[in-house]
């Protein structure tokens, strides 16, 4: 529960093309997210599972049990991909802005000034709340962004919460 | 009647729209119910009961918006526009009007001729327009924009209204362009709905000399189908018609359309972009076409012809110049910077890597875009909400990535397939530059 390095160790070694990084510390999220991103896996594998293999065994047809197999493939797949995708999610609090990173196939980062925030939302469903995670959400006025921090511990994301916000009231405008 | 916002416990009295309102809105139904029933309806049932069916749901439209606007009602307090509405379910909508980004009077044909329009005011946040006071006596909606206005202006205190004062008549401003009509048909014609138009009546009226039946039925659903999609042109020639652009202090005004004519008022400070578009087939006149992009006016608006992006519906390189220059003052469209991507990106882009590119220009960003119709976005640095970097597997290969810059209105721009250092350091400098600009706005 508790493999969560000290704040600010990067959650994985900088590649040489990082940008800026003398001005950003990248923050890590929680670990713990990769349970909560497997459990989620395996519930969606577990209803596919059933349905597939019902429908298998009732009509026998060999494209039902090539469907299975697809789906497990995929699932042992994806289980490598989640490791990987929760270690490459970041956040960095700089002076003006958020930054937030995340990616494996598709690589994004994002860059959202605090005077551009228009609300913050923070949420945990019902898995994330088990392990006591939560995710801190940025809004602006333009659609396209997107500023997600999964996977942050309820302390500090309303850390993040309060700040964002008291940063936002601080330099706060309109469009 | 008293000061139309004073001390917060006076307010002004609620008011209706106009008596002839419900009239106008059971005609405009008579259309969506025919509409609704269908060619096919109308064959099955015959036409008597057609005409029956018809009036028993126009009547009913007619007696819910009588009972609608009975309910519905509006007032301004303070710096918000209050708007209540329903019978059963009250809503009362407080509009704030620090966030209002445009105010739009549509006369659609009837309001024209019973001397009506229709407000439309456009707010950030809102999914879609926001309420549409539909409708007002025209010389009424006229005071009720300037008012609106005048208190969404920046500075609060000086906003000199008075409600009960014989209605002011709009200041004319200053003409910045009129469109010729005769150069609207032309360019309309120069689209390839146009080009393909000759086809496809000949296609069915083959479809019918071969299958030998002319019903009324078959024909009239064929043209029905057929006008959707060709007619384009045609809808663009009746909404641009007698097009007019006038600028008025640091407002911009709108006017356009033959049949509903529209006149649409945008603060300057509330263009998020400006997009510049040459058509393939107008490039042999040297045509353009001049888009800007308001926030709120979102994806909530799927009708293409409520969003109220038009800049300039066609113009020659000079006209566009000077439009451009006068709603991004220090802009100039003929002299824009722009590098292409490296030569690299030709393994994603192999045709059009040359005609991407982007630009920094002192107060905008300028991405290219496009091979056949070619377009540029100019998207001013106050204006950015936030900034992105993707890679996807390809342009990782690559070592490339896509800078986008994000505005609260529209796609905003996107500088693709950079050279991956170049990409860092374009999204710094946006950032930068994003942040100085609204240093510079707020000061101001």
């Amino acid at each position: 529960m508790s493999a969560d390095g000290p704040a600010g160790r990067p959650a994985s070694p900088p590649g040489p093309l990082e940008p800026w990084p003398d001005t950003v510390r990248w923050q890590p999220i929680s670990r713990d997210l990769i349970w909560v991103e497997l459990i989620r896996l395996g519930i969606g594998l577990a209803v596919a599972l059933v349905v597939l293999g019902t429908a298998w065994a009732l009509s026998g047809h060999w494209l039902l049990g090539a469907a299975v197999a697809v789906a497990l493939l995929l699932s042992a797949w994806r289980v490598a991909t989640i490791v990987r995708a929760v270690r490459a999610w970041g956040y960095a609090e700089r002076a003006d802005d958020l930054l937030v990173r995340h990616g494996l196939l598709v690589r994004r980062l994002s860059i959202v000034p605090y005077s551009r925030m228009q609300f913050v939302d923070v949420s945990a469903g019902p898995l994330e709340r088990a392990f006591d995670l939560a995710t801190v959400q940025l809004h602006t006025a333009a659609a396209a962004s997107d500023a997600r921090v999964p996977g942050l511990r309820p302390a500090e994301a309303s850390r993040l919460r309060d700040r964002l916000t008291a940063l936002g009231e601080d330099r706060a405008e309109g469009l | 009647m008293p000061a139309p916002w004073g001390p917060p416990g006076e307010t002004e009295p609620r008011q209706r729209l106009h008596p002839l309102s419900p009239a106008l809105h059971g005609a405009k139904s008579l259309v969506v119910v025919i509409a609704g029933l269908s060619w096919s309806t109308l064959s099955r049932v015959g036409f008597g009961w057609f005409a029956v069916l018809v009036a028993v749901f126009v009547l009913g439209a007619t007696v819910l918006s009588v009972v609608s606007w009975w309910n519905t009602g509006y007032h301004v307090v303070g710096r918000e526009l209050r708007v209540y509405e329903g019978l059963l379910w009250r809503r009362t909508r407080a509009i704030p009007l620090e966030r209002l980004q445009a105010v739009e009077v549509v006369r659609p044909l009837l309001a024209q001729l019973t001397g009506l329009a229709e407000l439309r005011l456009e707010v950030v946040g809102g999914g879609k327009t926001e309420a549409p006071l539909a409708y007002l006596g025209v010389a009424e909606a006229a005071a009720l924009r300037q008012r609106l206005l005048a208190v969404a202006g920046r500075a609060p205190a000086s906003a000199p209204a008075t409600v009960g004062a014989p209605p002011t008549p709009a200041p004319a401003g200053r003409r910045l362009h009129a469109v010729r009509n005769q150069d609207l048909l032309v360019s309309q014609l120069l689209t390839p709905q146009a080009f393909l138009l000759p086809f496809g009546v000949a296609f069915v009226v083959a479809q019918f000399l071969s299958e030998g039946s002319w019903s009324f039925i078959a024909v009239a659903s064929t043209l029905t189908a057929m006008a959707g999609v060709l007619l384009q042109p045609v809808r663009r020639v009746l909404d641009d018609w007698s097009f007019r652009l006038d600028a008025d202090g640091d407002t911009l005004r709108v006017h356009n359309g033959l049949l509903e004519t529209r006149v649409q008022t945008v603060p300057l400070h509330r263009v998020q972009t400006v997009g510049v578009t040459w058509p393939l087939l107008w490039r042999m006149k040297g045509w353009l076409r001049l888009r800007l992009e308001v926030a709120g006016y979102s994806a909530g608006e799927p009708d293409d012809r409520n969003r109220p992006d038009r800049l300039l519906p066609v113009g020659d390189a000079g006209t566009g110049g000077r439009v451009v220059a006068e709603v991004l003052p220090g802009v100039r469209l003929d002299a824009l910077p722009g590098t292409p991507p490296p030569r690299r990106a030709r393994w994603l882009r192999p045709l059009s890597r040359a005609v991407v590119g982007v630009g920094l220009d002192e107060r905008v960003f300028v991405a290219r875009s496009g091979l056949l119709t070619r377009s540029v976005t100019l998207v001013p640095y106050a204006r950015i909400q936030s900034v992105r970097v993707t890679q996807g597997p390809a342009q990782r290969r690559l070592r490339l990535a896509t800078v986008h810059a994000d505005t609260a209105g529209g796609a905003g721009a996107a500088a693709v397939d950079r050279d991956l250092a170049d990409a860092w350091e374009l999204a710094a400098e946006l950032t930068a530059r994003a942040q100085a600009a609204r240093a510079a706005d707020r000061s101001r």
